[in-house]
């Protein structure tokens, strides 16, 4: 039995496993990307009061505890019956863009870099944080953590907490916002903008004009012709904060565009014997396997799919673009002047800054409306709570909460569908692919495997802890490859 | 000199809320009994953002849950950053999505953060990090006065304590 070890730990707990069959004649037959279980988090909740949702899933997980503390919150705004006033909105949604500038700048530098800017071939050694400083040279590195410590910084100022925000009331905000205060966050979004900007130039300067990296963005290996999920604005623009679920097809036709609050009369959850986490898929097209194209029900929401769903950017820089990017690849407009989805996986690195443009404008919009400086964002509540749904786009996909409770507020049911969870089918998928580029006839080829399959699953940013309701962001991955007899033929860590 | 001291974990995780109680006790303590320029903070964080907690802070105390089996749970170690890169991924600090911790400050060193010098980690093992829950298991949570010991003789300079066998440093 060939047995190797790369980079051997001493625990394997909270490993990502992926365990690859090969048939008969050494290819890959089938491909199963495994997340360890967590178990009680809706007994956990259940018989709790409803108001501790938002500092509760705050808790779930490190690195999105503000996305699960504002879909907590506006489950709790349906549940309470009382609608938030434009101030509220529009001092949640400035955090939540907040959050989203510190967000994607860590995913692309941090994470995404490594597959870029080092390259898939750089030693692993390199391809960390520190591999990207390197090549990037220190100053861009600072930039890079002063993005993140001034949003950071807005976060706590607004949130309540460094960490784990704690402002969210049903129906308000408990913070309101000094002139001061906005005048920072203003001066802030304006750093922001800048940043992504240069980040959109780095990407073209660095991806872009090296044939190889475009090469890889463009081939079979990497890509899935799914459906496309993301939540938009009235007028069909990519929103974070608010607005309806659409979803279009491959070609980028809309199949169903509804309010998040109908989630379960088109999404179902696949189970599967080999893992614990569901699959969703769209129920109106159905489960048809681990498969691409129109007739399966696997879709994505990435940030590449939100881009899909959109007909535009809601703010100018972010517009043009979105323009360029579309062009760029390749993709002609359709007759009703929607671009044709692109479903280039690793494309969703490049997505990601365009949200990353948008979020920080969207963000410079709201601090510069008089309306976030409203010092009325606590309404009182005085109605009997029932069932409240609250949904947001988390960077890493569609974020749903939906709560039950009896008369007194007290929780009878809780269900989550976290972002990572949407497209765990896709991963799967693109793992399966990136394994079948490298093993061929028996031959694996183990020492670009782990590098391949991270990259596979990586550009979807995923959250396992999430997904777990596991440790603050632990995944380590493990990967076991297995000939038609079951036999270990290779046997990869990290 | 400040020191900064950084309760880890996800206390809604049954075993994984140690060093956030641990934290929770070194406040209580500390309270009554006050030590300068100590801050306590508690944080379900790691890699890229623990680093920047520790920004401008001239020694920083960590604890945390420890899945070890070679140790019975509610043991507590005194380990340092030497340890922790013998051996990654200790907990919180490997991800598809982060930073290890020993990573994480050697990208904030070389981009001239002021970062602590000095890092110590209080390691509690566990036993279950997989169930919610928001007590520890019996050994674990009889652990925590221990670990805050732990923690606050490292504080007031008196860390020569010996760490040996499960739940007991004298």
């Amino acid at each position: 039995m060939k047995r190797i070890s790369i980079d051997p730990i001493t625990r394997l707990e909270g490993h990502g496993k992926i365990e690859i069959f090969l048939d008969e004649q050494g290819n890959v037959a089938n491909a199963y990307f495994q997340i360890p279980e967590l178990r009680g988090f809706e007994q956990f909740c259940v018989g709790r009061p409803a108001e501790e949702m938002p500092n509760i899933t705050n808790r779930i997980c490190g690195v999105c505890p503000e996305a699960h503390h504002m879909a907590a919150t506006k489950a709790l705004d349906m549940l309470y019956h009382v609608e938030p006033s434009p101030a509220v909105k529009k001092l949640r949604e400035l955090f939540y863009m907040a959050f989203y500038c510190a967000d994607h700048t860590t995913h692309f530098y941090a994470l995404g870099g490594p597959d870029f800017v080092v390259g898939p071939d750089a030693p692993k050694a390199e391809r960390n944080i520190l591999g990207v400083i390197h090549k990037v040279g220190v100053e861009i590195g600072r930039q890079v953590i002063a993005m993140r410590a001034r949003n950071h910084h807005v976060i706590q100022l607004m949130g309540g907490r460094k960490v784990h925000p704690v402002a969210g009331l049903p129906g308000g905000w408990s913070r309101a916002l000094t002139d001061a205060e906005r005048a920072e966050i203003e001066a802030i979004a304006r750093q922001n903008v800048d940043f992504a900007l240069f980040s959109l130039q780095l990407f073209k300067d660095v991806v872009l004009s090296n044939p190889a990296y475009v090469e890889m963005i463009l081939s079979d290996a990497y890509t899935h012709r799914t459906y496309s999920m993301g939540m938009v604005d009235a007028n069909n623009c990519v929103n974070f904060y608010d607005g309806m679920i659409r979803v279009v097809d491959p070609d980028g036709r809309e199949l169903v565009k509804y309010h998040p609050r109908d989630y379960a009369q088109h999404v179902a959850e696949r189970v599967e014997p080999w893992t614990y986490l569901k699959f969703p898929y769209l129920k109106q097209v159905g489960w048809k396997g681990f498969v691409d194209g129109p007739d399966s029900g696997v879709y994505c929401a990435t940030p590449l799919a939100r881009l899909n769903v959109s007909d535009r950017m809601a703010t100018p820089r972010a517009q043009e673009a979105f323009e360029a990017f579309y062009e760029t690849l390749g993709s002609k407009r359709l007759p009703n002047g929607r671009y044709q989805p692109v479903h280039y996986r690793l494309a969703t690195h490049w997505a990601r800054l365009i949200e990353l443009l948008f979020a920080a404008e969207r963000m410079l919009e709201l601090a510069m409306d008089p309306d976030v400086l409203d010092p009325d964002v606590r309404p009182v509540v005085n109605t009997t709570p029932d069932e409240g749904i609250g949904c947001v786009e988390a960077p890493r996909g569609t974020l749903t909460h939906h709560y039950r409770t009896d008369a007194r507020g007290i929780l009878t049911k809780v269900n989550l569908i976290v972002g990572t969870t949407n497209n765990y089918a896709a991963m799967a998928m693109s793992v399966k692919k990136a394994a079948q580029s490298l093993i061929r006839n028996g031959t694996v080829i183990t020492d670009g495997l782990l590098n391949r399959i991270e990259m596979a699953f990586r550009n979807y940013d995923p959250c396992m802890s999430c997904a777990t309701h596991s440790l603050p962001g632990q995944m380590p991955l493990e990967v076991t490859v297995r000939d038609a007899e079951g036999r270990v033929v290779a046997h990869l860590r990290r | 000199m400040a020191t900064l001291v950084i309760g880890l974990g996800n206390p809604l995780l049954t075993d994984d809320g140690v060093g956030v109680l641990t934290a929770r006790a070194v406040q209580d303590a500390l309270a009554a009994h006050p030590v300068p320029n100590v801050e306590v903070v508690e944080a379900g964080v790691g890699g890229l953002r623990l680093m920047e907690l520790m920004v401008g802070c001239d020694r920083a105390i960590l604890i945390d849950a420890w899945t070890d089996a070679e140790l019975p749970p509610g043991a507590v170690r005194r380990l340092t950053l030497a340890d922790l890169e013998a051996i990654r991924p200790p907990q919180h600090l490997a991800s598809a999505h982060d930073a290890t911790l020993p990573t994480a400050l050697a990208a904030g060193r070389r981009l001239g953060l002021k970062l602590p010098e000095d890092i110590v980690i209080i390691a509690v093992a566990v036993s279950n990090v997989t169930d919610f829950g928001e007590t520890p298991t019996p050994a674990v949570l009889a652990a925590v006065p221990q670990a805050a010991a732990a923690v606050l003789a490292e504080l007031r300079g008196a860390a020569e304590t010996q760490w040996q066998g499960p739940g007991v440093a004298q």
